[in-house]
């Protein structure tokens, strides 16, 4: 990606303070910045990278973005590492479980998930090896994000090495993350997205940058009301109902059955319409199998639109389904953040969102939208929202300067500049 | 006269790792943290958005009331007097003061649950001048009515309680442009009198304006 930006095209939106800020900051640094993820397109990581690279670029810091490559098994492993890390979602544990298992027939479960986890280990660590052999890591400050790509620390020889936590690794599995934490203590710094997901045994310093959204990408850009409709009409989707969206990956902690059930209970009481739109990543082997089960859940409901980007959706057709939206969800169990939050935020829509992760930073409740613990939680505030007009136009104003404030890829930058003054100089204050 | 070049600061959070549960958690940890962490809990309210006035403008107050369901002693640490305090240490004796007294006469219990806990935020400062130069104090005046609020936060904030440098570069540059009378107005301006720091900055346009409409 060769592509500049200029940081003065976000003026209009957010002033320019912050902008010669950034100017002044850049300045200051000096050396080659590197990006390794895992893909170049689906997922909010690859979201924020193909935003924040071309500005980086246009401050005129050299910078680099690699992603690394692997087979199916090591996406899957890589799936099962990002599950695994995010924890047990809540709920009663089923004491009752074993009751019917003998001991021995217990031990031999254990030792086959021992050696399941065994492979899993040996694949993650094969590819990581493959990929530092072609790989050249020469950057001044190295950012790595999430698990994938952790174990490359190894070929370290110069620079400043980030980890660049993007999911909640708050209650982990404790095997996955003793693992990971071998690679992760060895970097010079971390960053994660709240306070919330900061870790006490980690050894090394960490930093709390919060992700953003790019209000000029296509997914969050203005839109004509002839825009809107051109999308909705490509997916016949009428606007004589209210509707209500969940733009998510096929992923089980996105809770799209409970979204369903929400949904269902507000449709016995308001005509509505539900958007269930969202695509598969690359490195997400999981989402087919997700998608079949929500199909089926909606299967005989004329008024849910399951639309799965096959090709992905382009980022127009997602923020169509947002704009034409009076209320956005996103009731996942777990969230390391949750962008479209911000995205529908942005647009001027309340959101309804669970009460985890990255999502109450965004979600002030009654204030931007509601934070909900239940289906019928949501339902209740979906209801609320959709009876009154007035309310949701002023949540949804108060989430468009909540984002504008705090969620924008240019507060964004300016704390990756930031780290990375602080990285040179460990001072807590730092004279320029 | 030498010209005045405005400074401002911009501040990244740094987890400490530390956390407290509970009163006496908390009473540990503010013992032992870092300054730049008093500093970012205590301030940095005052550099966010928000939609309405704060309740409490600081972060111990906020989480006492709403985790450790203490009102009246978050109301104290939201009143904490600072006229006096001039650095981090002093700042900090004052906050465990406040709490400790209030501990003599009550028993504060609560207790957060997972995921309410308070985490110690460390702040760091990057300090730099902006393209703003004023010759003069009607020129300084004109700055001020238009800069980040960043750098009103930086003047009559951070760069009193970090050490001070740049304040008291402003404040010899203002006795040396105009009155001793105009600089202890500014001085005795209270920060946490303030709903926001517009409502700060209007107040400092206001106060300089006053001087001039009687002076020139």
């Amino acid at each position: 990606m060769n592509e500049k930006r200029s940081v003065w095209d976000y003026e209009d939106i957010v002033g320019r303070g912050l902008l010669e800020d950034l100017e002044l900051l850049a300045g200051n640094i000096s050396g080659k910045v590197q990006h390794v993820n895992s893909t170049y397109t689906g997922g909010g990581v690859a979201e924020i990278l193909n935003s924040l690279i071309p500005l980086f670029k246009g401050l005129e810091i050299e910078t680099e973005w690699n992603i690394i490559r692997g087979d199916d098994e090591f996406f899957s492993v890589t799936k099962s590492f990002h599950n695994q890390l995010h924890g047990r979602v809540g709920g009663p544990v089923d004491v009752h479980a074993h009751e019917q298992v003998s001991v021995l027939e217990d031990l031999e479960m254990e030792i086959k998930d021992l050696s399941t986890k065994r492979r899993m280990l040996e694949t993650y660590l094969h590819w990581n090896r493959v990929n530092a052999e072609e790989m050249t890591n020469d950057g001044d400050f190295v950012f790595i994000h999430d698990p994938q790509p952790a174990a490359l620390i190894h070929t370290k020889e110069k620079g400043h090495w980030i980890w660049r936590c993007h999911i909640d690794v708050s209650s982990p599995d404790p095997l996955v993350w003793n693992f990971l934490r071998d690679f992760v203590s060895k970097y010079d710094a971390s960053i994660f997205s709240t306070p919330l997901f900061s870790r006490p045994d980690l050894g090394i310093r960490q930093f709390l940058v919060p992700p953003s959204i790019d209000p000029l990408s296509d997914k969050n850009i203005e839109l004509s009301q002839s825009e809107i409709d051109k999308v909705l009409d490509k997916y016949e989707i009428t606007t004589d109902k209210p509707i209500i969206t969940q733009i998510s990956r096929f992923d089980r902690l996105k809770d799209l059955p409970g979204v369903i059930d929400a949904y269902k209970l507000v449709k016995k009481r308001i005509d509505c319409q539900l958007i269930l739109a969202g695509g598969v990543a690359a490195d997400d082997p999981e989402g087919m199998e997700v998608y079949q089960e929500v199909l089926k859940k909606a299967d005989g409901e004329a008024d849910i639109h399951l639309l799965l980007g096959s090709p992905p959706f382009a980022d127009i057709e997602i923020n169509a389904f947002q704009r034409a939206s009076t209320v956005i969800m996103q009731k996942s169990l777990k969230e390391g953040f949750g962008l479209v939050v911000s995205e529908g935020l942005w647009k001027g829509k309340p959101v309804i969102g669970g009460a985890t992760g990255g999502i109450p930073l965004q979600v002030i409740n009654g204030v931007t939208g509601y934070l909900v613990h239940s289906v019928e939680g949501a339902a209740y505030k979906i209801a609320n929202l959709l009876k009154d007009p007035e309310l949701a136009r002023k949540l949804g104003e108060n989430g468009r300067e909540h984002v504008r404030h705090n969620f924008l890829i240019t507060r964004h930058l300016k704390d990756y500049l930031l780290v990375m003054l602080s990285l040179e100089n460990p001072s807590s204050i730092i004279r320029l | 006269m030498p010209d005045f070049t405005f400074y401002k600061a911009r501040y990244q959070s740094e987890l400490t790792g530390k956390s407290a549960r509970d009163i006496s958690e908390l009473i540990s940890v503010i013992k032992e943290v870092d300054e730049s962490s008093i500093f970012h809990h205590i301030y940095h309210a005052l550099l966010d958005y928000h939609f309405l006035p704060l309740e409490y403008p600081n972060d111990f107050a906020y989480w006492i009331a709403d985790v450790l369901h203490e009102p009246a002693l978050a109301e104290r640490l939201a009143d904490p007097d600072l006229r006096e305090i001039h650095d981090l240490e002093a700042l900090r004796a004052r906050i465990l003061s406040i709490i400790e007294n209030y501990l003599t006469t009550h028993d504060v219990v609560g207790r957060a649950r997972s995921g309410q806990e308070f985490h110690f935020i460390r702040c760091i400062s990057v300090i730099f001048p902006t393209r703003y130069v004023a010759s003069n104090m009607g020129e300084a005046l004109e700055i001020l009515k238009g800069i980040d609020l960043d750098s009103i936060f930086y003047y009559f904030i951070a760069s009193r309680m970090l050490g001070g440098e740049h304040y008291k570069e402003f404040s010899r540059w203002v006795l040396e442009n105009d009155s001793r009378e105009l600089m202890e107005s500014l001085d005795n301006l209270y920060p946490y009198g303030f709903a926001n720091l517009n409502a700060m900055r209007t107040e400092i346009v206001k106060i300089v304006e006053r001087y001039f409409w009687e002076h020139l």
